[in-house]
């Protein structure tokens, strides 16, 4: 894997598309001929219409579905030669944020978070610690016996990111994490990513809100029908 | 998998029966009912091979020797060796095979020696006599009292009782092939019959419980199916996060094996109250018809009903949840 050096921090690939295809069995092309390094530390947002690939796109990276043609590594798994029992283990190494939340309605907020770390094995301990820790780098850290319909959309997106968070993942993955909460708690969630991702972890968000993109300025990939048609550092989406 | 994870999941599966618990009552009830008529046709194959038993230890075969009463009633078959004094029944010694006691009852032995025999028994002629006696009404049986001491025309034998009366035929077969023995009288229509019955029981009782095995492993199947769907959302959720296919199945395993296990003791305390019931109602018809007491048996159906429960649980869920598993690839996509 080849290695960048750049100032201080040592950059190396943690996701890398080379010359990835997918095609549904419907005859759909999602993807075509994609070409992409995403290195760590990094903080990418994906764009495009509905439609455009972005979807495919993040199901390619957590293994969910297989490209047709081309390869794809992701934290240091070759995704189209590993075997089906692999796959817990390369989602392990990242955290996924939906845009639904998806918590357990029936557990309370520590209990959501500690699920991630108990599929984990993690001993009791170690999770009381992990799920504290990440419940109050959310500042969510008063509220671990609430249930998830005693809060705000806003503060259920913030439990969905603790439980992204609570395994150290190297990779953050946000499916549109600010698309069901209003536009101030959009800023406080990408923010709070922000922070994450200045700690070290590679954070990769699909959104279609183009004022978050503009206004924190990380780096942009644009997809339409199926190919990159921009990639371009500083939140500039509309130049090409 | 470490013991945490599976304290975990255990707690979870537990907590499952809880939740679900308006499915986990239907589903124990039909499987209770299930498991209750498995155990009444246990129960019932167990009595009727009882009783079958009986009969077959019942079905006497009386194998008559050629002794001196043989050669007298049989005269016109048999010639004397030249020369032989003949007594005034026109019989000599070389005329017959059996003359005394002991030589009956060494042909006991050897009928003993063959395979299916259960026993031999000698029967001496005067107690031969005594036996139609019995079986005759009371004018006959002045009759028969004119044939006592000399005039006594029945020969003496051996009352023959079998071990399985499947093998009637040949062991009637290798009982005539010995040496001293004249006639065999056998109900050889009633030992087909005792064998067919005993057959179709057990046929029967192996259709029965097959059927209704199926049916438990269905209703387990239908409960984990249900309580699946109600846990969509935690499932997609622990496939996200990297959950292997076992930390997701062994809940669903802990829930069924648990609802086969209540079931189990409840399916054994209600064939114990239907059992006393029947059995107190055939005692009660039936005099002292024995039947097999539920405490001999109490630690085998609860066994059996467990045995039920858990690979009806195990296998039910084990096969729901493969079959989710497989279908339900899509954790990043909308649910």
């Amino acid at each position: 894997m080849s290695e960048i050096q750049s100032g201080f921090a040592v950059q190396k690939p943690v996701i890398e598309f080379k010359g990835v295809s997918k095609i549904y069995q419907t005859g759909t092309h999602a993807l075509n001929d994609v070409n992409i390094t995403i290195n760590n530390g990094e903080f990418v947002f994906v764009v495009g219409s509905s439609g455009a690939g972005k979807s495919t796109f993040m199901k390619l990276i957590m293994r969910e579905e297989k490209p047709n043609t081309g390869v794809i590594n992701v934290n240091g798994f070759e995704l189209t030669k590993m075997k089906h029992k692999q796959i817990p283990l390369l989602r392990r190494t990242m955290g996924i944020v939906f845009q639904d939340f998806r918590l357990i309605p029936n557990m309370n907020v520590f209990e959501n978070v500690a699920f991630a770390m108990h599929v984990t094995g993690a001993e009791s301990r170690d999770i009381r610690l992990q799920v504290t820790k990440a419940l109050s780098l959310v500042g969510l850290g008063e509220k671990a016996r609430s249930m998830p319909n005693q809060l705000s959309g806003g503060e259920q997106q913030r439990v969905g990111l603790a439980r992204a968070l609570v395994n150290n993942p190297g990779i953050i993955i946000a499916d549109e994490p600010t698309g069901n909460v209003d536009p101030n708690m959009s800023y406080e969630i990408v923010s709070l990513l922000t922070e994450i991702n200045r700690r070290g972890t590679t954070v990769l968000m699909v959104t279609h809100d183009h004022n978050l993109v503009r206004d924190f300025g990380h780096r942009v990939i644009m997809l339409d029908k199926g190919r990159i048609v921009a990639d371009n550092v500083g939140g500039k989406i509309d130049e090409n | 998998m470490k013991i945490s994870s599976m304290r975990y999941l255990t707690k979870e599966g537990l907590k499952n029966v809880w939740v679900n618990r308006l499915m986990t009552i239907s589903s124990i009830g039909v499987l209770v009912a299930c498991m209750v008529l498995i155990g009444l046709s246990v129960l019932l194959s167990m009595n009727v091979t009882k009783i079958i038993g009986n009969l077959e230890q019942q079905n006497v075969v009386m194998v008559f020797f050629d002794d001196y009463n043989a050669a007298r009633y049989d005269i016109n078959g048999r010639t004397a060796p030249e020369g032989a004094v003949l007594d005034e029944n026109g019989i000599c010694d070389q005329m017959y095979t059996v003359h005394n006691e002991d030589e009956a009852k060494a042909i006991c032995y050897e009928i003993e020696g063959i395979e299916n025999v259960a026993s031999a028994t000698y029967v001496s002629k005067e107690e031969a006599l005594e036996i139609v006696k019995k079986n005759m009404s009371d004018k006959a049986e002045a009759a028969i009292d004119a044939l006592e001491g000399d005039s006594n025309p029945l020969s003496s034998g051996a009352r023959v009782t079998m071990t399985n009366l499947e093998d009637f035929d040949k062991t009637i077969e290798s009982i005539k092939k010995i040496n001293g023995v004249n006639t065999i009288q056998a109900q050889s229509d009633l030992a087909d019959k005792i064998t067919s019955i005993k057959n179709g029981i057990f046929i029967a009782g192996i259709a029965i419980i097959s059927i209704l095995l199926i049916i438990s492993l269905i209703i387990v199947s239908n409960t984990i199916r249900v309580t699946m769907y109600n846990r969509k959302l935690e499932i997609s959720i622990m496939k996200a996060v990297g959950a292997t296919d076992s930390f997701i199945r062994i809940p669903f395993v802990v829930e069924g094996i648990t609802i086969g296990i209540i079931s189990a003791i409840f399916a054994e305390g209600i064939l114990y109250c239907c059992y006393r019931v029947a059995a107190e109602a055939i005692l009660s018809n039936a005099g002292n018809f024995s039947i097999i007491p539920f405490s001999s048996k109490a630690f085998l159906l609860l066994g059996i009903f467990v045995v039920i429960g858990v690979v009806a649980g195990t296998f039910g869920s084990v096969i729901m949840i493969s079959k989710y598993l497989k279908r339900e690839g899509s954790e990043f996509a909308a649910i």
